[in-house]
């Protein structure tokens, strides 16, 4: 009887749902829909050994994870293949320790309070929702021309 | 000559008429039971009251059965007091739990009311507390030891039997504020080569849940019982804090959680004892009455 309490009342949500921690999403759209750039590079400036979150591969969307050190972050999209110019987005932020559950642990989200960026490639950039959490959600929105 | 016997057959049965019912008034009827056929003293069921015999054998039958009518119904709808007992009890679930990996543990005691052995409010006062450094997570969390109350009722479904012997349906409205630390907190961030550490301490919160439960209570020896409880509870309102949500509530257990187990162990103050029905020995064929000598019945010639 004590091994079945012990079992129910270990019922719950064992497994997290979202990710580790706080990362940004950014989906690629033209008008309502998402766009798929081919060739495409991302990385951050000041990375470590100048790594590339994507490196020449069609994407959609992609991650792009802030610093917990610093509270501005940017990030260049490189349109290899094309005679378009490198864009350039910079974040800044706050860093919010969060404890999301037993599941997931503790972490950081973030709150992005601005942002800017070149238009090259770029049309407009939206975040409606500033609030960066573990979630799987889009949360920034990058227009393309 | 004819006509005139038969007036007075005629006359003398319309007297008979007038007379034969206020005769019958005079005092009431008092029938021997016997079957006709046989001409045999009908015998009382076995288990009868020792009045009722009695009234059995002095031919008083009326009285008798409603007598027997009257003690069929307190049978079947016992009427316990208004204030039958108190129940005072220790939950010690969660130290039994806490044996087999648990890492919570809230301790509660309880008073309960029990009303006409049926409807029971029940009041709750309890502390909890929570350690816990899962394997391969980051942080390690204390749930620091903090006050939780809870206010319900149960129904008893064992209302016609004694009330040492419970099986209720129940619910509760709880209600704990409490603080928490995570500690140890340490966050890789593999892209920008970061490791960031930090601790949330004293975070304070406050919950507010409701509880279904089932519940079993079995008087064991004297005055104490045992009791085992099933919950089902779901969180109705808590406290959001910036840093996070609690992993423990007390009183609740893990937020995530939707069911629980309680053991209480109880002790019961019996209250207008007197007033209590009879409880009958099947065994023996014996009835006690709030525990006088018991009643024997006659023993046949």
């Amino acid at each position: 009887m004590i091994l079945t309490a012990a079992a129910m009342a270990s019922c719950g949500n064992d497994n997290c749902m979202g990710n580790s921690s706080g990362i940004p999403l950014a989906a690629f759209m033209e008008g309502n829909n998402k766009v798929t750039l081919s060739d495409l590079t991302v990385y951050g400036i000041g990375a470590p050994n100048d790594s590339a979150i994507i490196r020449n591969t069609s994407a959609s969307q992609v991650y792009m994870p802030f610093s917990i050190t610093e509270t501005t972050c940017s990030y260049v999209l490189d349109y290899n293949g094309t005679e378009i110019n490198n864009d350039t987005i910079t974040f800044n932020y706050e860093i919010i320790p969060y404890f999301e559950s037993r599941e997931c642990g503790a972490m950081y989200n973030f709150k992005i309070n601005s942002w800017e960026y070149t238009q090259n490639a770029i049309d407009s950039v939206s975040i409606p929702d500033p609030l960066i959490t573990n979630s799987d959600v889009v949360k920034i929105n990058i227009y393309m021309q | 000559m004819r006509k005139a016997r038969l007036h007075r057959i005629v006359m003398c049965l319309m007297a008979l008429q007038v007379a034969m019912p206020l005769l019958a008034q005079e005092q009431p009827r008092k029938v021997t039971p016997v079957k006709p056929s046989t001409n045999k003293v009908l015998t009382p069921p076995k288990g009868t009251d020792e009045k009722i015999i009695q009234q059995y054998l002095t031919g008083d039958t009326v009285q008798a059965r409603a007598q027997e009518r009257k003690d069929s119904l307190a049978k079947i709808y016992p009427h316990y007091p208004k204030l039958t007992e108190l129940s005072l009890g220790l939950n010690f679930g969660d130290a039994l739990m806490m044996a087999f990996g648990q890492k919570y543990a809230s301790y509660d005691f309880s008073a309960t009311l029990n009303m006409w052995n049926r409807f029971q409010p029940v009041l709750i006062v309890g502390l909890g507390r929570a350690k816990e450094t899962p394997e391969d997570m980051n942080f390690t969390y204390t749930g620091k030891l903090s006050p939780y109350f809870k206010l319900g009722a149960n129904y008893n479904f064992l209302y016609k039997n004694d009330p040492q012997y419970q099986l209720y349906a129940g619910v509760r409205l709880g209600y704990s504020t409490f603080k928490y630390d995570i500690t140890d907190i340490t966050v890789s961030n593999p892209y920008w080569g970061e490791i960031g550490i930090y601790e949330l301490n004293g975070v304070s919160s406050n919950a507010l849940w409701g509880e279904f439960l089932a519940g079993l209570k079995v008087g064991i020896f004297s005055n104490f019982a045992l009791g085992w409880e099933v919950k089902f509870h779901g969180l109705f309102k808590e406290k959001k804090n910036d840093s996070g949500k609690p992993w423990y509530i007390p009183g609740y257990g893990a937020r995530t959680g939707k069911w629980a187990f309680g053991i209480s162990l109880y002790y019961t103050i019996p209250l207008n004892r007197s007033r209590w029905p009879v409880k009958e020995d099947k065994q023996k064929g014996k009835r006690e009455v709030n525990g006088s000598r018991p009643i024997t019945p006659p023993v046949k010639d």
